[in-house]
């Protein structure tokens, strides 16, 4: 009666190796003297960090439904994203390790005697380190979870930390409290969305898994009513976590107030596990119906473009506007879904590897732009940065520049093949759109870059700090994969492309 | 519509004078859950909501559910509502100011847009439909057949949901546990001689000793004559609440005049 179910352990192991990490660090946590704890937990992050990329390359060519019974597909667009989220992971992780970034502790009531005194002290909340890491195996799980159960238990594993993380901000703490609260009232709202299209999904096939719900739109079964309000409300939920218009309103206040690093972390890896979910729910599950989702997913790519590159003109903080120029890129992401092409998710996936490294530069200069109270992140201060520390500010322009698909960064490749796909399928509003967008988009930046390098600086008190040896990595790291990526771009492009398939 | 609700899941006569008992209370303390002033007022609509469903759910043969729904929401999860209502103060209600002028109006418009929407969908997509799969769900009985799938087909998900568990355990640590430093009577004492001076050792002085003000408003007087600052509350200070003292001091110069 009872078959004991068969994992293939060494296939799930680069998510556990992760888990594993991360309870190490509870426990580190719970056992380990307090001095000792942040290079303990930083340690032992990033060697399950690495440990799990090793494991990940040694079983790269294995393609298999029955990683965990019908739960984890692990095909070629698993191990590119597991790999890419690992990567970035990785110097997010640097970057979280980073000094004065996160609240003494959290406990203490913002500008209280005991958040003074938990200052003095040197406190810090090491437990970033597992939740980063229990966040991490969320997203891997996220973007090679074939049933809509395992979907939603990954969603939750990825959310739940960041929402923590979102609120742990060293200052302005009290817009970081509520940058948390509003990203964990909505997150659970879409969360309730996802499962209720979840449950229309599975009244219409039958089935709980992608490919069950394939067949029976194969075969037309079922009622076409539950069809399209699960695809719709599924959908609803997924937009909220890749914050594309119009359930994107969370995405400039929670990147505005969580720390930093974390905003880093959230923007480059959070946005690779959700599009690799969704690519896979479009591609695997729902490429049979695509004359009911495709105008709708259109509309939503398009406003979430226009929103985004206009929106991002009128910022006056830095993160504000890095926030809805991530809102931008999740609409130009979107044409990778429309494409429904082996060429969009080849190009998807190229451009999450190649938008995730500029991002996580980004923030990791916002982080290092600081005055006496420390960072700051409002756009008037920064005003003739370039003269003052040309290296950091060029790096800065770089990243820009990518954002904005200028040809010899990695954003312009990112860009043109994604249209590309779009385009080879027939979608060519889509294409003039997003080509018009980039324009509006550009010329934001070059004003950012005018602003940073033609500008006379202000007798002002901001300065470029002198980067640890951490951030260094993660600059040196973010320049040189944007740079490579523009001018040699079938480096990674060719692996993408062998990379580019699902398993059904 | 009658027969429609009749005809979902072939429902026989007792289950439908059931249905029909309670549905409308179910949507009654729904709706009243919204609109009710009083958190505690709402918190036990949403338990009766939730008892309700339980009642449904058995009343499917989803037996499982209907327990899990009474002892997990309607227990713990209602218990811990009330809870920190309690905490949080049982007479505190809801700021109805609103932020977003019109933003009431606009969105219990597009509420009732979405829901008459959903309403009118889902009653003509379940009109004429036999509701299937529940016999073959239940051969094996409710509890065993949900325990195949959960140990079986949906292991790895079980599995995972225990990260879930340890994060929001770490996470209620991380938001809520301060270490605070216990320091004993004897420990302030010892620091109390250990600070350097000997003038504060038997304590601050304490605050208003004046005939007209003895206040804690007012600072004390020292024994020159000096108003003492140290007497007051550091809290009145920082709010500026605090009685100018010059007029009381008994300054050198006034002594020597007379």
């Amino acid at each position: 009666m009872f078959t004991s179910p068969i994992l293939d352990y060494s296939l799930l192991a680069p998510i556990l190796i992760i888990l594993a990490g991360a309870l190490i660090g509870v426990g580190v946590e719970a056992f380990a003297r307090k001095e000792q704890r942040a290079p303990l937990q930083l340690g032992i992050a990033l060697v399950s960090v690495v440990a799990s990329f090793v494991q990940l390359l040694r079983v790269r060519n294995v393609r298999s439904l029955k990683a965990a019974i019908d739960s984890v597909a692990f095909d070629g667009a698993t191990v590119f994203m597991q790999g890419s989220i690992l990567v970035l992971a990785f110097f997010a992780l640097l970057l979280i390790a980073d000094r004065g970034n996160f609240v003494a502790q959290a406990s203490a009531i913002p500008g209280s005697q005991d958040e003074h005194s938990s200052i003095a002290e040197g406190k810090s909340q090491t437990e970033v380190f597992p939740l980063t890491l229990f966040a991490i195996s969320g997203m891997m799980l996220f973007a090679a979870a074939t049933d809509l159960i395992t979907l939603f238990v990954a969603l939750e594993v990825l959310s739940l930390p960041l929402y923590l993380m979102a609120g742990l901000s060293r200052r302005r703490r009290l817009l970081s409290q509520e940058a948390a609260l509003k990203y964990f009232l909505l997150g659970a709202y879409s969360s309730a969305f996802f499962l209720f299209g979840g449950a229309f999904l599975y009244g219409y096939s039958g089935s709980l898994s992608l490919t069950g719900i394939a067949t029976a739109i194969d075969v037309n079964s079922g009622n076409d009513v539950f069809l399209l309000i699960g695809i719709v409300f599924l959908m609803v939920g997924l937009l909220f976590k890749i914050g594309a218009v119009p359930f994107h309103s969370w995405t400039p206040d929670v990147y505005q107030g969580a720390p930093t690093p974390i905003t880093g972390f959230m923007a480059a890896c959070t946005k690779i596990a959700a599009l690799g979910a969704m690519l896979r729910i479009f591609y695997v599950a729902l490429s049979a119906d695509v004359v009911m989702w495709r105008p709708i997913v259109t509309v939503i790519s398009i406003i979430t473009m226009l929103v985004g590159a206009i929106a991002a003109l009128s910022q006056r903080d830095v993160k504000r506007t890095l926030a809805f120029s991530s809102i931008a890129h999740a609409g130009f992401l979107l044409t990778g879904i429309i494409a429904l092409n082996q060429s969009g998710l080849k190009a998807s996936l190229f451009y999450l590897v190649a938008y995730g490294f500029a991002t996580i530069g980004a923030f990791a200069v916002v982080t290092l732009v600081r005055d006496s109270a420390g960072e700051v992140s409002d756009m008037n201060r920064w005003v003739g940065l370039g003269k003052k520390s040309p290296l950091i500010a060029g790096a800065f322009c770089l990243f820009l520049l990518s954002f904005g698909g200028i040809p010899l960064t990695s954003g312009f490749i990112a860009k043109f093949s994604i249209f590309t796909a779009a385009y080879e399928s027939g979608n060519t509003t889509v294409v003039v759109f997003g080509v018009l967008t980039s324009a509006i988009a550009l010329f934001f930046y070059l004003r950012v870059i005018v602003m940073l390098f033609f500008t006379e600086p202000k007798s002002d008190a901001v300065t470029v700090s002198v980067p640890s040896l951490k951030v260094k990595l993660v600059l040196a790291a973010s320049v040189i994969v944007t740079i490579v990526l523009g001018v040699y771009p079938s480096l990674l492009l060719n692996s993408a492309q062998s990379f580019a398939s699902f398993l059904r | 519509m009658f027969n429609m609700a009749l005809h979902v899941g072939s429902t026989q006569r007792p289950e439908a004078v059931l249905f029909w008992v309670m549905a409308p209370m179910a949507v009654l303390a729904a709706l009243g859950m919204l609109l009710v002033k009083k958190a505690v007022h709402s918190a036990l609509l949403l338990a009766w909501v939730m008892i309700t469903l339980a009642i449904f759910y058995i009343a499917e043969d989803a037996l499982f559910l209907g327990i899990v729904q009474v002892v997990v929401y309607t227990g713990a999860v209602m218990m811990l509502f009330l809870f920190i209502l309690m905490l949080v103060g049982v007479d505190s209600s809801d700021s109805l100011v609103e932020n977003i002028k019109g933003q009431r109006p606009a969105s219990i418009l597009a509420a009732l847009g979405l829901g008459g929407l959903l309403l009118s969908l889902i009653a003509r997509a379940v009109t004429n439909v036999d509701a299937v799969g529940l016999t073959t769900a239940n051969t094996a009985g409710n509890v065993q057949g949900i325990a195949q799938e959960l140990f079986t087909r949906y292991v790895w998900a079980f599995e995972v949901v225990s990260a879930l568990l340890i994060t929001a355990a770490l996470g209620a640590m991380v938001l809520a546990h301060s270490e605070r430093k216990h320091t004993s009577q004897r420990q302030l004492s010892v620091d109390r001689f250990r600070q350097g001076s000997l003038a504060q050792t038997a304590g601050l002085p304490a605050s208003g000793v004046y005939a007209r003000h003895n206040a804690v408003d007012v600072p004390a007087l020292l024994p020159d004559g000096s108003a003492a600052p140290t007497s007051i509350s550091p809290t009145l200070q920082a709010r500026g609440d605090i009685i100018e003292s010059a007029p009381f001091e008994l300054a050198p110069s006034v002594e020597e005049e007379n």
